[in-house]
């Protein structure tokens, strides 16, 4: 019995772009596992992550048309998670500048990584030191550091040249450092 | 001292990597609401292009109504260009009976 082959992304692309729905929540069905771990690095609760999502497949929805298929699919999704996660962040900074949270940041964060570590709550103490960064700071380490990618790998996904990424990496690191070492000398 | 602190830094990054966050119910039922938005964006976007149209169709009504008016000016043929086109033998004939044209 011939197995029922899934269509490939191209064909569900172009089935979208000729109207159908259907096509279009396939591809995301396909991709929302991905979409939601990455923007889960960036969000600080369900409700933002779930924005954050909705942006990036609004996005690939309207410039589906750009789509030219040669390069993967999933390839070109990636560019637009880092773009919308990018602009999230940008946004977010904003937000944070004109809204004090110092009542609602991170409890912990007077104890240090190894309190973080033993508590098992190293992803939180990372989100809160991360979010005293500038977006593009906080982007390079989520790349870099939380999801191993290459530096010429980011520097496709960013448009920034590779040599302009490993200087933001450099510097991202230092200022991460200072940050988490102010917390753990207290 | 910066050694060991780049190590703590390093396995704390490790440990942050190594917990994947669990997204399981941000994602239920995120296709239906993204529908809904997607539904919602497309009949706003028509919207706003209706408005944004506006001055276009106003400009426009000026213009058909400054040319209606105009051609209403220049309809009447002259005799001699009457006589020219065949389609206007009536202009021609009015034009012989009130004696314009002899």
């Amino acid at each position: 019995m011939a197995e029922l082959v899934p269509p490939p992304d191209e064909a569900l692309v172009a089935a979208s772009l000729a109207g159908d729905e259907a096509a279009f929540a396939e591809l995301v069905t396909r991709y929302k596992r991905r979409v939601f771990a990455a923007a889960a690095r960036f969000a600080r609760d369900d409700h933002q992550l779930d924005d954050i999502a909705q942006e990036i497949f609004l996005r690939a929805f309207r410039h589906l048309g750009k789509f030219r298929g040669d390069a993967p699919f999933e390839h070109w999704l990636a560019r637009i998670i880092v773009s919308a996660c990018y602009d999230f962040l940008r946004k977010e900074r904003r937000v944070r500048e004109q809204v004090s949270l110092e009542g609602t940041e991170w409890d912990m964060r007077d104890a240090g990584i190894d309190a973080a570590l033993a508590a098992g709550r190293a992803r939180e103490l990372v989100h809160w030191a991360l979010s005293k960064l500038p977006a593009d700071e906080q982007l390079i380490i989520t790349l870099a550091e939380l999801e191993e990618r290459p530096m010429r790998q980011i520097a496709e996904l960013t448009g920034w040249s590779e040599s302009n990424v490993k200087v933001r990496a450099f510097r991202a690191r230092q200022n991460l450092k200072k940050i988490l070492e102010t917390t753990h000398e207290r | 001292m910066n050694d060991n602190f780049d190590q703590k830094l390093d396995a704390l990054l490790a440990a942050a990597r190594a917990t994947a966050p669990d997204t399981a119910r941000a994602e239920f039922a995120f296709e239906t609401r993204l529908a809904a938005r997607l539904r919602a964006e497309n009949s706003g976007s028509l919207f706003a292009w209706a408005w944004r149209l506006c001055p276009f169709f106003a400009a426009l009504a000026l213009a058909v109504g400054w040319w209606s008016h105009t051609a209403e000016r220049t309809e009447t043929v002259s005799p001699l260009v009457a006589e020219v086109a065949p389609a206007n033998d009536e202009q021609l004939l009015v034009a012989y009976m009130t004696g314009d044209r002899r």
